[in-house]
């Protein structure tokens, strides 16, 4: 009989099917056990493009997995969720940690990839970790998540779940504190951050390193993401006179301080983490307000790298748009994860939890921003931190990131 | 930059500020003034009057800060987009009143409040859903010339935005003061039911105050794009909630008490930044508001609200 059920299960999979690719539906993959992998990005809000840059590479990697059957037997499932509400208009926290349950609860996950705000991956340690779950974030860098000195808080049982295919605000902040002082020759800084857990620890790392450089912190101030009139808290600063200001945080308060302090200030040299790096930041703040701001990323630059040259390549053909370098750091995440799960396929055992955990710490994987291996704790190995800045290049589309966005080089490593 | 010129320049900040709270505010007091009602759609039909304008702007290839008009062309590119906003978020306005709110009209409590509060999240998720999440680049075709005062600057769109905001709130004055609807809206305000027996069409007056309240928000949404450049599906809330305070502290119901709160909390909003921190900027807004309501809930210039007869 056709039931009401049976018929809900097989719309169910028609559609999962048809949302996945065909790929899925080949009789050949047919008996294949499926790894669940959670997917973890703010697709709504301030930050969505940049988001919908990262799902697609992660998507395109497993697609690539599946087709190519690169583990034997096995095929991966994508459960992509989303920590970006409309009430937040960016990531957040609650919803991340409501997502972080979810994962947990499904008990064919067996592993996450995400989140890409440090705001959100806080709010998903302590749940992760209860349940065992290891994931691998693309872009959340604040160092607070791994430091074993809050372990109790951030991984209540004990294993390290959190890797990272970026480095950390522990040098993203202070390199470019280095990178003020030494090259852009500044004396005096004024430090905003955006009141978020990235926002904040970013600016803090920035200051406590740019104090030490003998930079003069000129003042700090908190913006509401949410407010749109930073014009108040500009006017203060112009009237303090500093050479530079530092701003931590992400792009929604990140746009409306470029355009407004472009209007008070024009001249002055202002600078972001990797909050400020993409097309949210380009469409959102546009020229000329952003021309000149600089920016980090906490990985190497890559997408103008040979061995990026065709990831780009295929990521353009498939998507129609370019990917940043945060799409890599996510395909480079979906590689070590394909690559832990082989591992584990091969040496015979089941794909676990426990597994996954245990495989990811030894990896040693070829990727496309070289070979990735983590720390104890599940820190990258490499710190590479780079720097750029928006130069308007009329030749290529504005929210472009990589045309936009001049690599100028690697921040000085303190 | 000395200390009188920061004082001039973050006054002159907040000025800009409080002519788009004050059109705000107007908003919530002309319905309340009628029907005792606090209309929080209002927030966000100021929010889709700023998506409206950029629409407009951009139907007319402006796009980005790339294009500057002067002169007659710029005169009357503004003039189209303030007259499409106010119209298009007038009869918004009215929509909302015509479908949500007046079947509730005679529900006793809070049913209408809470319903504004239910249709506001619906226009929310309308534009979030339909346009995304990401800031919009507004266009601003206004040439940059600014006046020096001391090493305080002031900008033509600043001067151009309080000119355009007093332009409306005194016509508006005017109309409630002198039209006959404007006097049949104040009839209705005193007394709904012998407004009603006076011959009043009760119903077309408060179709009116949604419309004027409305319109206004919408030009508030396009000097907001104008002001700051970009408009997000999320601008709303927080400065709905501040022209909100600010019609409280005037005496909500209160026409100039609108004006003159909205104003006051834009100054409000530039001096705490300068003076506190912009992080305390909220508490102290909403401080304001609270000691309002509990040592003079009537506001500064005195409540007005219907009387139950």
């Amino acid at each position: 009989m056709f039931t009401r059920r049976a018929a809900a299960q097989l719309f169910a999979t028609t559609a999962l099917a048809a949302g996945l690719g065909a790929a899925r539906l080949s009789p050949a993959f047919a008996a294949a056990k499926v790894v669940k992998i959670g997917v973890d990005l703010s697709l709504t809000g301030a930050d969505a493009q940049s988001a919908i840059r990262v799902k697609n590479a992660i998507t395109m990697a497993f697609d690539a997995a599946n087709q190519a059957n690169a583990v034997p037997g096995y095929q991966f499932d994508l459960l992509m969720l989303d920590d970006g509400t409309a009430t937040a208009g960016q990531y957040d926290p609650a919803q991340a940690a409501t997502n972080a349950r979810r994962m947990v609860a499904d008990k064919e996950v067996v592993a996450a990839l995400g989140p890409e705000m440090s705001g959100a991956g806080k709010a998903m340690t302590p749940i992760l970790s209860q349940g065992n779950l290891a994931t691998i974030t693309m872009s959340s860098t604040n160092p607070d998540i791994t430091n074993p000195k809050f372990a109790a808080q951030f991984r209540p049982a004990g294993k390290a779940i959190y890797f990272r295919t970026v480095t950390t605000d522990a040098y993203q902040g202070p390199n470019m504190a280095n990178f003020y002082a030494e090259k852009l020759k500044v004396k005096s800084v004024y430090i905003l951050d955006d009141s978020g857990a990235f926002g904040v620890g970013v600016a803090d790392t920035f200051q406590a390193e740019a104090e030490k450089k003998g930079l003069k912190v000129i003042g700090r101030d908190r913006l509401d993401p949410k407010a749109a009139d930073y014009t108040a808290i500009l006017t203060k600063i112009k009237s303090l006179n500093p050479d530079s200001i530092y701003y931590g945080g992400v792009s929604q308060a990140g746009v409306k301080l470029a355009k407004q302090s472009y209007d008070i200030m024009p001249k002055m040299i202002r600078g972001g983490p990797d909050g400020t790096y993409g097309a949210d930041f380009l469409t959102g703040g546009g020229f000329p307000a952003v021309e000149g701001w600089y920016s980090t990323i906490a990985a190497p630059h890559l997408t103008e790298d040979n061995k990026a040259a065709q990831f780009v390549a295929a990521y353009k053909g498939q998507f129609g748009m370019v990917p940043d370098d945060y799409c890599i750091t996510a395909y480079d995440a979906a590689l070590v994860l394909i690559d832990a799960v082989k591992r584990i396929a091969a040496s015979g055992k089941p794909v676990t939890r426990e597994a996954v955990q245990a495989a990811l710490l030894t990896s040693k994987v070829p990727t496309i921003q070289g070979v990735v291996s983590f720390d104890a704790n599940g820190d990258l190995a490499d710190r590479t931190v780079s720097v750029f800045q928006i130069t308007k290049d009329t030749t290529k589309p504005l929210d472009d990131p990589s045309a936009q966005y001049k690599y100028l080089e690697v921040a000085p490593q303190s | 930059m000395t200390f009188t010129d920061l004082l001039l320049q973050q006054t002159i900040n907040g000025l800009s500020l409080g002519a788009m709270y004050a059109l705000l505010a107007l908003g919530f007091t002309l319905v309340y003034g009628i029907l005792e009602l606090i209309n929080f759609s209002h927030f966000n039909v100021f929010m889709i009057g700023s998506f409206v304008a950029m629409w407009t702007l951009q139907m007319f290839g402006l796009s980005g800060q790339d294009v500057i008009l002067t002169g007659l062309p710029l005169a009357g590119v503004l003039l189209v987009a303030f007259a499409v906003t106010m119209l298009f978020c007038g009869g918004l306005g009215v929509v909302v009143e015509r479908i949500t709110l007046r079947p509730l009209r005679n529900v006793k409590g809070p049913a209408a409040m809470i319903t504004s509060i239910g249709v506001s999240y619906i226009l929310f998720n309308i534009v979030l859903l339909t346009v995304g999440a990401d800031s919009k680049n507004f266009p601003n075709p206004l040439p940059t010339i600014r006046w020096h005062l001391g090493e305080a600057t002031l900008d033509f769109r600043v001067v151009l935005i309080w000119i355009i905001a007093l332009l409306l709130m005194l016509g508006l004055y005017y109309f409630v003061q002198r039209s006959r609807l404007g006097k049949a809206m104040r009839a209705t305000a005193q007394d709904q039911e012998a407004a009603r027996m006076m011959g009043v069409e009760v119903d077309k007056v408060i179709m009116m105050a949604f419309f004027l309240g409305s319109a206004l928000a919408g030009a508030g949404g396009l000097i907001f794009g104008l002001y700051y450049n970009f408009t997000s599906f999320i601008i709303g809330f927080t400065a709905g909630l501040r022209a909100f305070t600010a019609a409280v502290l005037g005496g909500i119901g209160n026409v100039p008490g609108a004006m003159v709160g909205g104003v006051l909390i834009g100054l409000i909003e530039a001096m705490s930044g300068q003076f506190i921190a912009t992080a305390w900027t909220d508490v102290i807004i909403f401080s304001i508001l609270v000691l309002v309501l509990v040592f003079k809930p009537s506001g500064l210039f005195g409540r007005v609200a219907p009387t139950k007869s």
